[in-house]
Parts: C-alpha cells; sequence; structure tokens
C-alpha cells in the first residue's frame, strides 16, 4: 500500500486548497462592463443586498448583471419593491463616475422607493 | 497531522503496487477544479456605506450643514476648508448638536472616489446622518 501512501499527502493538501478557495472566494457574477468600486476607510459590511445596480464610469446603468437604461432601471426596481417592499439594493458604483451621477442616481432610486441604497466600496489598498 | 498516513520507519523493500482505485483521474479532476475556482475567485476585501437622498423624509433642512466637495477643494456652508479644518468643524458641531445632519453634494468634475472621500472624512468626525444632495 505504499503506493497509495505517497499520494495521500498530496491529495490531502489539493482538497484543502479546494475547499479553501471554494469557501473564501466568490465567483464574480459576470458584469456586463468594468467596474472598479471606490476605496473607502468606513468599515461596513459586504453588501449582500439581492437587487444590485451598476454605474459605470461613463454612467451606464445596469440592474442585477443587465445593461439598461435609466427609465428602465428605475421601473424594474420599482416593481421589484411592488413584489417585496423590503427588498434593499446595492450600488456598485466605479470610482471614476462622476459623483453628480451617483447623487442622481441615489435621488432617483429614493424616488423610486428605495428606503436605504448601500455603496459597494474597497478597503484601501496599501 | 490526521492525514493517516502510517508512518513506518526503516521498514524495508518499499515496493510500489497497483492501487486498487486509480488515483490518478481523481486527481486530474481534484487538480481542474483547483484551477478553476483560483482562477473565477475573487478575493476583493468588498465593504459598503449606507447612502441616503436628501429631502426623502428623515428631518428636514433645518439646520443642516452642508458639505460641497468641489474640483478645486471641500466647502463646509459655503467656506473653503482643508479637510483637517472641516473635520474639526464638524466635531465641533456634532459636540454641540449632535443630530446635526450633513447634506453632500458633489460639484462638476468630482468622481465617485472623491465623493466617497468626504463620506469617510465626515464619518470620522462623527457624522451619523449623512446624505447625498444632487
Amino acid at each position: 500500500m505504499d503506493g497509495d501512501a505517497s499520494v495521500l499527502p498530496l491529495i490531502n493538501v489539493v482538497f484543502l486548497l479546494l475547499v479553501f478557495f471554494m469557501v473564501a472566494g466568490r465567483l464574480s457574477g459576470g458584469d456586463p462592463f468594468e467596474v472598479t468600486p471606490p476605496e473607502s476607510g468606513t468599515e461596513g459590511p459586504a453588501a449582500t443586498a439581492p437587487m444590485r445596480v451598476l454605474l459605470a464610469a461613463d454612467g451606464r446603468l445596469a440592474l442585477d448583471g443587465e445593461a439598461m437604461g435609466r427609465e428602465a432601471l428605475l421601473t424594474a426596481v420599482a416593481a421589484r419593491l411592488e413584489a417585496e417592499p423590503e427588498a434593499e439594493l446595492r450600488v456598485k458604483a466605479d470610482g471614476a463616475a462622476e459623483g453628480v451621477a451617483l447623487a442622481a442616481l441615489v435621488a432617483d432610486l429614493a424616488a423610486a422607493g428605495v428606503r436605504e441604497a448601500r455603496l459597494v466600496t474597497t478597503a484601501p489598498r496599501r | 497531522m490526521t492525514s493517516g498516513v502510517p508512518v513506518r520507519p526503516g521498514r524495508e523493500g518499499r515496493r510500489r503496487r497497483r492501487a486498487a482505485i486509480a488515483l490518478t483521474p481523481l486527481i486530474d479532476v481534484v487538480f481542474i477544479l483547483l484551477v478553476f475556482f483560483m482562477l473565477a475567485s475573487r478575493f476583493l476585501d468588498e465593504r459598503s456605506l449606507t447612502l441616503s437622498a436628501a429631502g426623502g423624509g428623515g428631518g428636514g433642512m433645518e439646520g443642516a450643514m452642508l458639505l460641497e466637495v468641489r474640483a478645486e477643494g471641500l466647502r463646509l456652508s459655503g467656506e473653503a476648508l482643508t479637510p483637517e479644518d472641516l473635520a474639526a468643524r464638524l466635531e465641533a458641531r456634532l459636540a454641540e448638536r449632535p443630530e446635526t445632519r450633513v447634506i453632500l453634494r458633489a460639484g462638476e468634475g468630482v468622481d465617485v472616489q472623491r465623493t466617497v472621500a468626504a463620506i469617510d472624512l465626515a464619518a470620522r468626525a462623527g457624522v451619523a446622518r449623512l446624505a447625498l444632495a444632487p
């Protein structure tokens, strides 16, 4: 059984690595465009709200990985909120997007009935 | 380690025998899975902060302070200040009236990163009620 025995530690290590990557990593959800969240020193919990609004650097918008226009997005969000009024929303805005665009988006979302939106940020890189 | 490997030092005649179950395909599959998860995973340290819109309930503008982020710098209630002075002003005001609302307005040519930096600055100064004005 020595042939097996020499391979077993290898399998052990590889399985551990596999489980580590499965648990520690998050599969990227296929955004329609590249969005790099801004860095923030404020430590909030990672947002897990089901509705995810993306704001690209050039102002393009997407809801749950589907690119759409402003009107369509607000209509879709309002429809979702009608179905489940407590649904939360997170905004993943590009750090290079216009601050004005973000403020306008948050105002529009509030008008559509979103009580509280969470902005996705990342820890500052050192 | 509880790897279950029997260690028998000094054993003579270590001869490799064919494994009862072929291990190579298993290792192949596990390695492919491992590589897949290594490549497909993201390890960004994600955080979040709360955004609320000004004027959407939660009290009026009465007694609120306007924090403007402009391309040329920060302004608090119309007064251009350095970030340190601004934080000190906010802290002084909050010591007096802890419920002070801060309305944040980003100007033309200010990106989200700078807006978030201003939100961080306000949060460090102790502002609990911050709203974003379009």
